[in-house]
């Protein structure tokens, strides 16, 4: 039995308010545009990534990260 | 605490029977009645929310309000009621017009721009510890590098003329006090407001490299933001940036002399100092009565129900105590992963200075303890004056020698 590889990665880009912790955590998931909002660089990082952006997630003030672990 | 039965909702704010420390109703509070009813000033009811998870559930709860001109919003004092209603900035709007304003600010405290700050902020702090270290002894760290620090950085931000700082910490003070009157607190707002529609006219003849400059460009003159919306923005950043710092470097100064081998490892060990201001944050946690909310309809968390216009401390300083989200909470600790504090607060109104702050503040502690390796603090019992007049806590003074 093998298990996925990555993990989905979602942002409420419409909620961030460049707060910018996400960038901080997990640089290579997250960078902030000109103005401070997030983008999202990579959407299915490799499983060693989770516990960054899980912790990017549960900093992020507006609650706008979400992380899915696929079953 | 068994003196407290909580029987009948005690009058709040309280008073701190260890000034280092927050008061212990909050910690009676969180193991018994963890959403505490109280008795504001006015004789109004009001709800403490003292646990962290509860904290972050209600600050990000839309069945809240953060609006301060609501008419039940929660205050401290009269004099406060008075200013919030008059505050037009974004601290005190709900969505969907916080987003709108804050947006037009985010990137003037970006993590790029502040990051670019540092060599600045670096050389700032340098010639105010040479200042100091040139003082007679005992010197005020306070008067010395805890005020004038985050100023010097405010006003080169901002564009504001240093000159100008005394007055501006004047105007902060004035409106964040316990005990002033509310014809007082509403002048020092006015007169801070006013200034800032100046400094917004003297940019607008003579343009800086600037954040007033650079707003006035992207959003003034393009008619996205009207300048008295953002003269009232203005200053509320010039308080916000003036004072929370300066009492996070009083008391973070203190707190840390006070444990000589933690602040070893702060000056010894770059990899501590990020963490370490983390966990001071956490510690201190000195905007100590906030963030604040009003129930827009009646809410139930476990089993209290908060009704529609009671209004809700949510306690950053009693979160940052929260045995559940911080292992052994009294410690100071600055090995600890204490990063998921709230003394930013949580949700929208997160501080939009707090790269900016945990910079100055990662800069200017293992600073002072390499310039003044046997910095110690030169006060007997009762000569440290805390600000227990002041909605912002800290120290109004900080005698030291070296």
């Amino acid at each position: 039995m093998s298990g996925p590889r990555t993990f989905t990665v979602r942002v409420d880009v419409e909620r961030c308010i460049g707060a910018g912790h996400c960038v901080t955590r997990a640089p290579t998931i997250f960078d902030q545009r000109e103005d401070g909002i997030v983008i999202l660089l990579d959407a299915h990082p490799p499983l060693g990534e989770l516990a960054a952006a899980e912790k990017a997630a549960d900093l992020c003030p507006s609650q706008v990260i979400t992380i899915e672990v696929a079953p | 605490m068994d003196a407290l039965d909580f029987a009948t909702p005690p009058r709040f704010p309280f008073r701190r029977s260890d000034p280092r420390e927050p008061p212990g109703e909050y910690a009676a509070a969180r193991a018994t009645r963890p959403i505490l009813p109280v008795t504001l000033w006015n004789g109004r009811r009001a709800w403490l929310v003292t646990r962290y998870d509860d904290l972050r559930s209600v600050v990000t709860d839309p069945r809240f309000s953060g609006a301060f001109a609501h008419p039940d919003f929660p205050s401290v004092t009269k004099a406060r009621v008075v200013v919030d209603k008059q505050e037009r900035a974004f601290v005190g709007m709900d969505n969907p017009r916080h987003d709108e304003y804050r947006r037009m600010f985010t990137r003037e405290f970006s993590t790029r721009r502040m990051t670019a700050l540092r060599p600045r902020i670096e050389a700032i702090a340098d010639r105010l510890i040479d200042g100091l270290a040139a003082a007679p002894q005992p010197a005020d760290l306070v008067a010395h590098l805890a005020v004038p620090l985050p100023s010097l950085v405010m006003c080169d931000l901002v564009g504001s003329p240093y000159e100008d700082h005394d007055f501006i910490i004047r105007c902060a003070a004035g409106r964040h006090g316990l005990l002033q009157t509310p014809a007082e607190a509403e002048q020092k707002a006015r007169e801070l407001a006013d200034y800032f529609m100046r400094l917004i006219r003297r940019k607008e003849a003579e343009p800086g490299d600037d954040m007033v400059t650079r707003i006035i460009d992207e959003h003034v003159r393009p008619g996205h933001l009207s300048r008295e919306d953002f003269a009232e923005i203005g200053a509320m950043i010039l308080r916000a940036g003036h004072d929370t710092t300066t009492n996070m470097i009083g008391l973070g100064t203190l707190i840390l002399l006070q444990h000589p081998e933690q602040a070893a490892a702060v000056r010894d060990r770059p990899e501590v100092v990020a963490g370490a201001v983390e966990e001071l944050l956490r510690y201190v946690s000195p905007v100590q009565f906030a963030p604040r909310r009003v129930a827009l309809e009646d809410v139930a968390i476990g089993d209290v129900v908060i009704r529609k216009g009671d209004g809700v401390f949510a306690l950053n300083p009693a979160a940052n105590r929260d045995p559940a989200a911080f292992v052994d909470p009294d410690r100071f600790d600055v090995h600890r992963d204490a990063s998921h504090h709230v003394a930013f607060g949580f949700g929208i109104h997160q501080c939009l200075g707090q790269v900016l702050a945990r910079l100055e503040l990662q800069v200017v502690f293992p600073m002072l303890l390499r310039r003044l390796p046997n910095l110690r603090v030169a006060a007997r019992d009762g000569e440290i004056r805390f600000k227990d007049d002041m909605q912002i806590y800290g120290v109004h003074n900080l005698p030291v020698t070296w």
